[in-house]
């Protein structure tokens, strides 16, 4: 019966779904305070190399690997983001969009570690680890009644689903404490905030480098689901995706960029049928889009039409 | 702030639900194994993922109108019958693999083709491996791509065939000693050809004077060239796709750098002499499809093709071609369109005659085949003496 209904391209795309989601999150994080960074796909690039180098060479359990890769994202952002904090909109934008080149070209170009532009190959697959080590437990996938494959690619977009949710609560958690409260006062006014008492530079440090931490979760993630890596994978058009992901689902609001990336994720896909003219339509869909509604599909406002009664405060 | 994380719980299990609910779908379609019809004819289903959408589409409408195109000429001939399952990738290793997913996700697919693009094969290949399905690279060139697996296979001339054959004939007929080479690093198709060009090299004892790299869409090469220059060598290795590789030999030609360069096979296009002139000429490169040729088996695709398409075939459309012949000739000696038998017959595959020539695969499933050394002189490839 299980065996039946789960289908991997579905799960397949469902882990993609959650990987973009955790992206999208690592925009909208700095964003909350006001700070556009385009960083995002240099800052998964280091987490997915991170990760991927440690497994291969060091045959360290997955697990490790891809804490070290968020750790090592999350570390750069904080050494980035002291300095290029006193920057703000577009020109914080163009810094970050420049670091994710040059992390990007440090790749292809070290190429004693990173096998340049060829990209790395045999990293360990996260679902098939899970199935090794459930097999060392005296468990078969079998015995619930599905196929190996199936149960690798269920296990994946389970652990995926169960860190989104993670994410999820820890971010909303945040928006309503003190923390996030300095975050949106900063985003509306920051001379107001910083007269205030409000920390400026610490609390921007901390949302970048929150940024840089989902992101880099997302690379090392990214990596051990799709099992090869290349520098092609975190250029710049990658960072401009996850961007359309926020802008599109609603940047004001959290559901927005989760909504954005699951619907962006998904478009594309169901548009097969289509086959060659798919991006077209995904194309002019974002332009009907943007020019209905630039602030993002979802908004506080609508949230609130559709009748999402919540306590006072709300996400922002 | 309780009621919200509720909300989101609730929003996050109604999509899982549904992703859950269109799994349903996907496997309902035809289950049915008896895949010989009354008259013997064998049918099968191929699999083909192609780079169709994106920068490089270009690429993967060759390969996806020289399978179609061979489709067409088997199907024809009545031994068997063969269906083609398209799915773009748009250049991208995870749409590739989602594509592979979704063509695995049928469980009467025999075999599949593609992707285009050796990053993509990197990420599709392991997992279709693993499932025992058959798979077959038209158009990836880099190293290490058959031996990924046991039911991984290719029919590109990968760079490490090509590239030795032209520099050897190059320096037989210049007699060169200094080589200079430039690639483009950031490709993995260019990376892959500067790899073997370098080896290559340090086996012939060719002594190298500089290497110099340019990233994808630079438009200005004086810096690497004035270097190249100055070192006088007496051949120029290039490892460039041919817009980026043009553009280098004409204003290498600008400079007064007129000894010949050798190229890989992403070079090996009708467009460097479009695009260069006549500071194309003195380009070599080893390919193992001659579009002017005067054979009479690639005049006819020349014609079919052009006939079909509107437009002149190139290397992966002959490559595709003469890939989907190699499935049906597997499948005719695998009797069936079942998985195992038809990937023994596959690997068994030995001097099978296609427009490119004769074919094989060795222990690996790598290609054996001849290449042709080409070079450009009067604006016109010919063969290389």
């Amino acid at each position: 019966m299980l065996g039946e209904i789960l289908n991997t391209y579905y799960l397949q795309i469902g882990s993609f779904i959650l990987i973009n989601i955790m992206l999208a999150i690592s925009v909208y994080v700095p964003l909350s305070s006001g700070q556009l960074s385009l960083g995002s796909a240099g800052f998964m690039g280091v987490g997915a190399y991170t990760s991927a180098l440690l497994t291969i060479h060091f045959d360290l359990p997955i697990v490790i690997g891809i804490i070290a890769g968020a750790l090592a994202a999350s570390a750069l952002g904080v050494i980035v983001g002291i300095p290029s904090l006193r920057l703000s909109g577009v020109y914080l934008a163009i810094a970050t969009l420049g670091l994710g080149e040059v992390i990007r070209v440090i790749f292809v170009n070290w190429d004693s570690l990173t096998r340049g532009s060829v990209g790395l190959t045999g990293i360990p697959q996260l679902g098939r680890e899970i199935l090794e080590f459930a097999r060392g437990v005296g468990f078969e996938p079998a015995m619930i009644g599905i196929k190996n494959n199936q149960f690798v690619f269920l296990s994946i977009f389970l652990v995926l689903l169960v860190l989104v949710i993670v994410i999820l609560w820890f971010v909303v958690r945040q928006q309503n404490s003190r923390v996030g409260r300095a975050l949106s006062s900063i985003n509306l006014d920051e001379k107001a905030a910083e007269s205030m008492g409000i920390n400026i530079t610490y609390y921007k440090v901390i949302s970048f480098t929150q940024g840089a931490f989902f992101a880099g979760l997302a690379g090392a993630l990214f990596a051990h689901v799709i099992g090869y890596i290349s520098p092609a994978d975190f250029s710049y058009h990658r960072a401009v995706e996850v961007l359309i992901f926020t802008v599109f689902g609603g940047s004001e609001v959290i559901i927005g960029s989760v909504f954005g990336a699951f619907f962006l994720t998904l478009m594309p896909e169901v548009l097969r049928f289509v086959s060659e003219f798919r991006y077209i339509i995904y194309g002019i869909l974002l332009v009907v889009l943007m020019a209905v509604r630039p602030q993002g599909i979802l908004d506080a406002n609508l949230l609130k039409k559709i009748k999402f009664k919540r306590s006072k405060g709300g996400i922002r | 702030m309780r009621g919200l994380n509720k909300k989101l719980f609730s929003i996050l299990s109604i999509i899982m639900l549904l992703l859950l609910a269109a799994c349903g779908g996907g496997n309902t379609t035809t289950d049915s194994n008896s895949n010989k019809s009354e008259d013997g004819v064998i049918s099968a289903k191929f699999g083909v993922i192609a780079y169709l959408t994106g920068a490089g589409a270009a690429y993967g409408e060759a390969i996806t109108n020289g399978l179609k195109l061979a489709q067409k000429d088997i199907n024809a001939l009545g031994e068997v019958n063969i269906e083609l399952v398209i799915e773009d990738s748009a250049g991208k290793a995870d749409q590739a693999l989602n594509a592979a997913q979704k063509i695995m996700s049928d469980d009467s697919i025999t075999a599949i083709i593609g992707p285009t693009l050796s990053t993509e094969f990197f990420a599709v290949a392991p997992e279709v491996d693993l499932n025992g399905i058959p798979i077959m690279g038209t158009s990836t060139t880099v190293d290490g791509i058959p031996e990924i697996g046991d039911y991984v296979f290719r029919n590109a001339v990968p760079e490490s065939l090509a590239i030795p054959a032209a520099i050897k004939k190059a320096v037989e007929r210049t007699g060169a000693k200094k080589v200079a080479m430039i690639y483009g690093n950031d490709d993995a198709l260019t990376k892959g050809g500067f790899d073997v060009m370098e080896r290559t090299a340090k086996e012939m004892g060719l002594e190298i004077t500089t290497i110099e790299t340019y990233q994808e869409g630079q438009s200005d090469y004086n810096a690497q060239l004035t270097k190249i220059k100055n070192t006088n060598p007496d051949l120029i290795l290039a490892s460039a796709l041919y817009n980026e590789g043009a553009v280098i030999m004409d204003q290498a030609r600008k400079m007064g750098i007129n000894i010949p360069f050798v190229g890989g096979n992403g070079f090996n296009s009708p467009q460097a002499i479009a695009i260069a002139g006549d500071a194309a000429n003195g380009l070599i490169v080893a390919t193992p499809y001659f579009g002017d040729s005067t054979d009479p088996k690639i005049t006819k695709f020349n014609e079919d093709y052009e006939a079909e398409f509107g437009k002149k075939p190139d290397q992966f459309a002959a490559q595709a071609y003469d890939a989907l012949f190699i499935y049906a000739d597997a499948l005719k000696r695998a009797g069936s369109a079942d998985k195992e038998a038809f990937k023994e017959a596959l690997a068994a595959t030995k001097d099978l005659e296609g427009i490119l020539g004769k074919f094989s695969f060795d222990e690996v499933g790598d290609v054996i085949m001849d290449v042709t050394v080409l070079e450009i002189k009067d604006g016109k490839f010919i063969e290389f003496e």
